[in-house]
């Protein structure tokens, strides 16, 4: 299956951002586990959908550089990948689904080593942290552990790290996984306030939901983009 | 923001982690005084140092560079494992990886960090060195300044060094897992074999640059010629009284101060190189081979499902059910358990206390130390603890499936054995697998890890053979 087509642009957005796939694969050893992906994706937001071990979560590594494709094209904002990844690191802001979080810091000690790891300003992202994780319930507990935090509060931290420094492009995997509907609701409209002026490409379980307010829907089977919406 | 920040973020937060882990707490402890047990008193008939068969005289300076000693060769692999094993062993790679932060500067922060630890155990000995001069040295003869160079010149840049190999083995790929581990035990015993074999032939800059540990030249500066290549450290038995070293003169004699500076430096840029070489994580490949190995190794197609099929009865014998789920779990794959039909094949003409019993012993380790860890992952122990078995009953079964598998290794030299009426292979067999068994489920569920029981169990094989 071979697709090239643009997620919509959101209306009032600024004309930076751009990340553009073209024929993009990635194999391990023999084993294809996405092929031929193409898209242009600008600002807005971009559900990824499709059933468990589809490829949604390689594409988005892809996407967050964290993977090289073995085959295709990367680039951003007009230039190509690898040349590019460091300008694309910079705008980057990741949620993996899963992890490795140090569990003997505090939230907010581990969110501002991302910060300067992101190469932010600490004192301006130690604000930003703590209005976004007001926003979404958890800066009562910014100052507590991460080994004393449930599988939902450890799931918003790790989305509250990517959103620091407002970045041009956001991959988020899976972000309201383990959240109950109020607060994935509280994420959803932080993440649509984002989609405004920055590329958001997500996957979740509740593509229903967020649907109406995404501006293209992609739909990964069997390693390949099968459809694409609107 | 630039790579001092990067480097001072890391340096912050590692420091952090470390402070709130009680494994520094307990090394502080541990350290100070452990030393007091590695200086001899007078008439000890057995030291952790000797030089031709005798005992050094204790000095302030020696008693520094004994200390120094002991650290710098017998404790650097506690100062890997407790570097690898311990509080910042979890990083949250997923996220840092796609940062464009400078991983040299990640890599030389976190060294920092491991540096001022190794620092602040160091810091400790040597105010445990100063209480020791008073108790074993005469009181007019304590000389502060001396424990104080003998034990940093010769501990501190081995520890750098050793800081610096961690930070590089957890950058690689290959070096992240078991191949790291028996990298740093072959260097590490590389390190002591080296210098004794070598160093003492040229007293000069380069000379001493083979001496990683440092311990040649100060022992063997001020002794004649012809006697210069007799070191034992570790337990060595005095068999020709005491003598006297000078061995300040060793450290000051030339080039050896630079070499250990030389050292320092080397072992920084090491932690550098980590950072420079930084190989990101990859989810691990399937691997597909191809002809009589695959035929080997293939676990083969599931048998046929059978959707009607009712629910699982309580078993009559749980506890043989568990020792069977051990015994899986401990010979898993199917190139483990032919390896270990190869080597009880090999027992039935090959001899067992120099081959066999090592070769066993060493594919049981792996064995051994990969299941204990992943038993005591802390969400597996929250779940088994829910089972109706106890968790001590499964570490039982652990121990009890080790030890049988040991034998299971040894059963046809056993039959050679009893032929030649000697129950050797027996005794060898059982008190291996039981004592693999059971450091490899203790330190497995202390450190929750594999890593820590593979090189204590590794150095332990390593003595085992070494003592044939």
């Amino acid at each position: 299956m071979y697709y090239l087509c643009d997620t919509p642009r959101a209306s009032g957005t600024r004309d930076t951002a751009e990340l553009l796939l073209d024929g993009v694969g990635k194999k391990y050893r023999r084993k294809t586990v996405l092929a031929g992906v193409s898209h242009r994706f600008q600002p807005g937001l971009t559900l990824l959908t499709g059933p468990s071990g589809a490829g949604k979560s390689t594409l988005l590594r892809l996407i967050a550089t964290a993977e090289r494709p073995s085959s295709g094209r990367m680039s951003w904002d007009g230039e190509p990948l690898p040349q590019a990844r460091s300008k694309l690191r910079r705008a980057l802001g990741y949620a993996p689904q899963a992890v490795d979080l140090p569990e003997d810091l505090t939230a907010r000690e581990f969110a501002l080593h991302i910060a300067a790891l992101k190469g932010l300003e600490l004192a301006s992202a130690d604000r930003q942290f703590a209005a976004i994780t007001d926003r979404i319930g958890l800066h009562p507990d910014i100052n507590n552990r991460i080994s004393t935090f449930s599988g939902g509060m450890r799931r918003r931290l790790i989305f509250a790290q990517a959103m620091l420094g407002e970045p041009r492009l956001l991959a988020l995997d899976e972000p309201t996984a383990e959240l109950d509907r109020e607060t994935a609701a509280k994420l959803g409209a932080l993440i649509v306030e984002r989609a405004a002026s920055a590329i958001v490409v997500m996957t979740t379980h509740i593509a229903d939901e967020l649907a109406p307010l995404a501006a293209g829907t992609l739909r990964v089977e069997g390693g390949a983009v099968v459809a694409v919406s609107p | 923001m630039t790579a001092v920040a990067i480097a001072r973020s890391s340096l912050r937060t590692s420091l952090a982690r470390y402070s709130r882990s009680w494994g520094l707490w307990l090394l502080l402890l541990v350290a100070p005084v452990g030393a007091r047990f590695w200086i001899p008193g007078e008439n000890d008939t057995t030291v952790v140092i000797a030089v031709n068969g005798s005992a050094p005289v204790m000095s302030s300076a020696m008693l520094g560079v004994a200390l120094g000693i002991v650290t710098s060769t017998l404790l650097l692999p506690v100062a890997f494992i407790y570097l690898r094993s311990n509080a910042t062993r979890r990083q949250a790679w997923q996220i840092e990886e796609v940062t464009a932060a400078s991983r040299v500067a990640m890599a030389l922060g976190r060294y920092s960090a491991d540096v001022a630890v190794l620092g602040a155990v160091l810091s400790a000995m040597t105010v445990a060195g100063w209480f020791i001069a008073w108790l074993v040295t005469p009181l007019d003869t304590i000389n502060l300044g001396h424990v104080t160079l003998g034990l940093w010149l010769i501990a501190a840049p081995a520890l750098m060094g050793v800081a610096a190999l961690r930070m590089l083995f957890d950058s690689l790929r290959p070096t992240r897992g078991p191949f790291g581990e028996v990298m740093f035990f072959v260097l590490w015993l590389a390190a002591i074999a080296i210098p004794a074999a070598g160093a003492e032939r040229n007293v000069s800059f380069a000379g001493n640059m083979l001496d990683f540990a440092g311990f040649v030249r100060p022992l063997s500066y001020s002794l004649p010629e012809g006697q210069k290549g007799d070191f034992a450290i570790g337990a060595a038995p005095v068999q020709h009284g005491r003598v006297e070293l000078d061995v300040m003169s060793g450290l000051r004699s030339e080039g050896y101060v630079a070499s250990r500076v030389a050292w320092a430096g080397i072992a920084i840029l090491i932690a550098a190189l980590g950072g420079l070489l930084y190989s990101a994580h990859r989810p691990r490949p399937e691997r597909r081979r191809t002809g009589l190995i695959a035929r080997l190794l293939a676990p083969g197609a599931p048998a046929a499902a059978d959707p009607g099929a009712p629910g699982a009865r309580p078993s009559r014998a749980p506890l043989i059910g568990l020792l069977v789920a051990e015994l899986r779990l401990i010979g898993n794959g199917r190139l483990w358990r032919l390896t270990a039909a190869l080597v009880a094949a090999g027992g039935a003409f090959l001899d067992y206390r120099t081959i066999i019993g090592p070769a066993a012993l060493l594919l049981l380790v792996f064995g051994l130390t990969a299941h204990a860890a992943r038993t005591e992952q802390p969400g597996l122990r929250a779940l088994t603890r829910t089972a109706v078995l106890p968790a001590l009953a499964r570490r039982i079964a652990f121990v009890a499936a080790g030890l049988f598998w040991s034998l299971a290794m040894a059963l046809p030299a056993i039959g050679r054995g009893a032929a030649a009426a000697t129950a050797e292979p027996l005794l060898l067999a059982s008190a291996t697998g039981m004592a693999a068994a059971l450091a490899a489920m203790l330190l497995g569920a202390w450190t929750r890890s594999a890593f820590a029981p593979r090189l204590v169990l590794l150095i332990a094989w390593y003595a085992y053979l070494a003592s044939a």
